[in-house]
């Protein structure tokens, strides 16, 4: 399955939530406060292998 | 037998700035990863990080795949989340990784202080069981799983 790897337009409008993706990061499929509720959402649409990742208030520049 | 994974960079969102100010997208090393305890899984984006020394993930992951976070080894450190300086807390527990269908052990910290979008893939836990090629041009990370023996 082909993954989308381009994440910046699906992703622009939750700042600050955590989101889950489909299996190939094509769309989203739960956005909440917490994993659990991301996830929850996930599960109601039946989604089998959601992806999660935070949205943060502000993408920045990392140095690590 | 050697595993071999390839994995494309994925891009982010990225304000702009004095410095940058035509800046508004990141290409990070960042690859989808399952975290596994007996038969929970959580799946995250986390970023393979040559800085690090360890692999760190959010507390809330922890819990997802029925972990008690908390009863799980202590650790402050330095760096990543939070302001300069800052000391956070991680608390480690075994659990199983999986990238690209190769399952592997991991003894991982969890942390509620966090303040990054990913999972870090550190030295210890990552970089001590892969080697990795980084292809900034070609946008492509490559993974080789070195020999256990």
């Amino acid at each position: 399955m082909a993954e989308k790897t381009d994440l910046r337009e699906l992703l622009k409008p939750y700042s600050d939530k955590w989101v889950a993706l489909s299996e190939d990061s094509s769309k989203v499929v739960g956005v909440g406060d917490t994993p659990k509720k991301a996830l929850e959402q996930a599960s109601s649409r039946s989604e089998k292998n959601p992806i999660l990742t935070r949205v943060p208030e502000h993408y920045g520049t990392y140095i690590l | 037998m050697t595993i071999h994974l390839k994995i494309d960079y994925r891009k982010f969102p990225a304000e702009p700035s004095e410095a940058f100010p035509r800046r508004r997208s990141a290409s990070r090393p960042v690859v989808p990863v399952s975290l596994i305890n007996k038969n929970k899984i959580v799946r995250h984006y986390s970023l393979i990080d040559s800085g690090a020394d360890l692999c760190i993930f959010h507390g809330g992951l922890g819990e997802e795949i029925d972990l008690k976070v908390k009863s799980g080894k202590k650790l402050t450190f330095f760096g990543i989340g939070g302001t300069g300086g800052t000391q956070l807390t991680a608390y480690f527990h075994d659990i199983e990784m999986e990238i690209g269908g190769w399952k592997f052990p991991c003894y991982a910290g969890f942390s509620y202080d966090l303040d990054i979008p990913y999972g870090v893939l550190g030295q210890v836990g990552f970089f001590n069981l892969f080697r990795v090629q980084f292809d900034y041009g070609k946008q492509r990370i490559e993974l080789w799983s070195k020999d256990q023996n």
